[in-house]
């Protein structure tokens, strides 16, 4: 069974520190919703989880699980790219074969143009990062507010395919600031304010 | 490498080729570098004959500055857009490595292919012996971009990043620079050249990309 | 440690002034050498031992190898400067200019310039942890120029150095004395260097 363990992880920026001795474990087949507020540690949290971040102390296992997608605020794709090329890149980084049609097709947007992403408006942005999430077909899916800057149709073919990915096996952590969001989650972990002692 | 990690360096280097076609502006600062270096040269010294020897250095130096023009933002411009850390969650880290290295070398060579000419007719310098120029030349931008790609991973995580390229690359490229410009000397002269020049470039080439494939492993 | 230091200090000083006899023609200023000599060797061993604990710093990512990393390479620039300076005076007293690119020269100039790089680096990154890793990186990516050049340099620049203590012939072109106090000068810095090395901070 695919799933990543977090053991008695710790990690402080500078002078903060955000957790102590946190322990938690992430199962496959389930949509984990961190929540919490400014500051609590929900993106780090998904960033220690992904292997992006490593802990200060502690250890971060992924049992099973090989690949790791992500749509994060910070991880923007190529401007200068259209969107079928972004796609393409990023399926190829992953050896495997797409369609950019049909992706556009899943997630509302026509992807057959010439217009470059960084033309694109945001929320087109934001539809696909989604959609180079759905591309490389990843074990563990990262979301960190996949639904800003969304149309509420947008919202729901999101959390429709973030569903579906669930029931498909994948391990996914989605943090969140919109209760909306939380409905498709089967666990919520909320994160105490400033971060904390978990020990 | 594995095939997996050639096979995304090869994605990343294509990437890296478009990007560069429509975002002309790292061309376009190297070409405009060089062009204006040679010109004020050209320029100042006035149609003065000039030393093979002295030849050679300038040579060099407006290469090794054209190309801090240029590379020192293979990573920066990345790690700016924010597409720096997408690119490090989906691609190996030593196929992100070699896939830039690549993609300097090239952008090395397509400007040395623009520089040369201009250099030599401007200087009105003749080449007695042509392979020789074209080896040293290649044996000295692969160093240039196997150094110049570790370095540009360093400068990332600097605020003040002003110079700093140039500074850090210079020491670490200077055993490529004084056999580079002894053989370009004698490649313009036709004078006998010291073949174990040529064999310290090829190993130090080849150090510098060793080490910088282990070092990168580390900036992680 | 430091009353040794001192006291062998005090001894080398007045040997240098009292005993030893003043090198032919150049005058008492030429003693600078047993200064110059020790300086230019630690900012050798500054070097080395920089890029020793980089390496451990690497392999273990503990900050107080970054530390001393930077503490070696901190007090290698100061030396690197005396022995750059000393150099010149030394120079200009037998060969006639400050500087010539001869092949010592020059690689205590390519010391000076990566140590300023390395420093530079050290100070433009805020974070700590990517400071550390970044400079530990370009440590020993700057370690690796030096067989180069020791092959390189020679073979480009004509030397006027003296040759080294032990010359090629395998023979002692010194006077005893004269080396022995020498010896005794660079086992004097290397001992600074090494008790500054574990200054508390």
């Amino acid at each position: 069974m695919n799933k990543i363990r977090l053991e008695s992880v710790s990690l402080s920026f500078g002078r903060r520190e955000l957790f102590k001795n946190l322990t938690l474990e992430f199962s496959a087949g389930k949509v984990v919703g961190v929540i919490g507020r400014n500051g609590s540690g929900k993106s780090t949290l998904l960033k220690l989880a992904a292997k992006i971040l490593k802990p200060d102390t502690g250890e971060v296992n992924i049992h099973g699980a090989q690949t790791v997608a992500a749509v994060t605020p910070e991880m923007k794709i190529y401007d200068a790219l259209t969107a079928a090329e972004n796609l393409n890149f990023f399926a190829k980084l992953r050896g495997k074969n797409i369609n950019p049609a049909e992706l556009g097709r899943r997630v509302g947007v026509d992807f057959e143009t010439e217009i470059r992403a960084g033309d694109f408006s945001t929320g087109m942005r934001q539809r696909l990062k989604f959609a180079i999430l759905l591309a490389v077909d990843a074990d563990v899916w990262i979301l960190d507010e996949p639904t800003s800057n969304l149309d509420e149709a947008g919202r729901e073919i999101f959390l429709r395919e973030i569903k579906s990915g669930a029931r498909g096996g994948k391990i996914i952590l989605l943090a969140t600031n919109d209760a909306a969001d939380l409905e498709v989650c089967d666990e919520v972990i909320e994160l105490p304010a400033g971060g904390g002692d978990f020990s | 490498m594995k095939l997996s990690n050639f096979l995304q360096a090869a994605a990343i280097f294509h990437k890296d080729f478009l990007v560069g076609l429509r975002r002309r502006a790292a061309f376009a600062a190297m070409a405009m570098f060089s062009l204006t270096a040679i010109a004020s040269m050209s320029l100042s010294v006035g149609g003065i004959l000039i030393e093979p020897k002295l030849l050679a250095a300038l040579l060099w130096v407006v290469i090794f500055f054209a190309a801090g023009a240029g590379i020192s933002g293979t990573f920066e411009d990345e790690a700016a857009a924010g597409t720096l850390a997408t690119l490090k969650l989906y691609a190996a880290p030593q196929a992100v490595l070699f896939g830039k290295m690549a993609f300097t070398l090239a952008s090395l060579l397509a400007l040395t292919i623009f520089l040369l000419p201009v250099f030599l007719i401007l200087f009105d310098a003749a080449v007695a012996q042509i392979f020789l120029l074209l080896a040293t030349i290649l044996l000295g931008l692969t160093g240039i971009a196997a150094a110049g790609t570790l370095t540009a991973a360093l400068t990332v995580s600097a605020s003040t990043k002003g110079g700093l390229f140039p500074i850090l690359l210079f020491p670490v490229t200077l055993p490529i620079f004084l056999p580079a410009i002894s053989l370009t000397e004698a490649a313009l002269t036709g004078a006998e050249f010291a073949p174990e020049f040529l064999l310290a470039m090829i190993f130090y080439d080849a150090i510098l990309t060793v080490a910088s494939s282990i070092l990168y492993d580390f900036l992680d | 440690m430091w009353k040794l230091i001192i006291f062998l200090t005090a001894t080398i000083i007045a040997a240098i002034i009292f005993f030893v006899p003043p090198v032919q023609g150049l005058g008492e200023l030429a003693k600078i050498i047993f200064f110059h000599v020790p300086a230019a060797w630690v900012s050798v061993v500054g070097f080395f031992v920089s890029a020793f604990y980089a390496a451990k710093f690497l392999r273990t990512g503990e900050m107080k190898f970054d530390e001393l990393s930077a503490r070696a390479a901190r007090l290698g620039f100061i030396f690197v400067i005396l022995a750059t300076v000393s150099g010149a005076i030394f120079s200009k007293l037998t060969w006639g200019a400050y500087w010539n690119w001869d092949p010592r020269q020059t690689t205590i100039f390519v010391l000076i310039l990566i140590y300023g790089a390395y420093l530079t680096l050290r100070a433009a990154v805020p974070n700590e942890k990517a400071r550390a890793k970044v400079s530990a990186v370009y440590s020993l990516l700057s370690v690796l120029t030096v067989p180069f050049l020791v092959f390189i340099l020679p073979r480009m620049y004509f030397s006027l150095h003296p040759e080294p203590v032990l010359n090629s012939a395998g023979r002692l072109e010194m006077d005893a004395e004269f080396l022995a106090v020498l010896l005794a000068a660079v086992l004097d810095a290397t001992l600074i260097f090494w008790r500054l090395m574990k200054e508390k901070t």
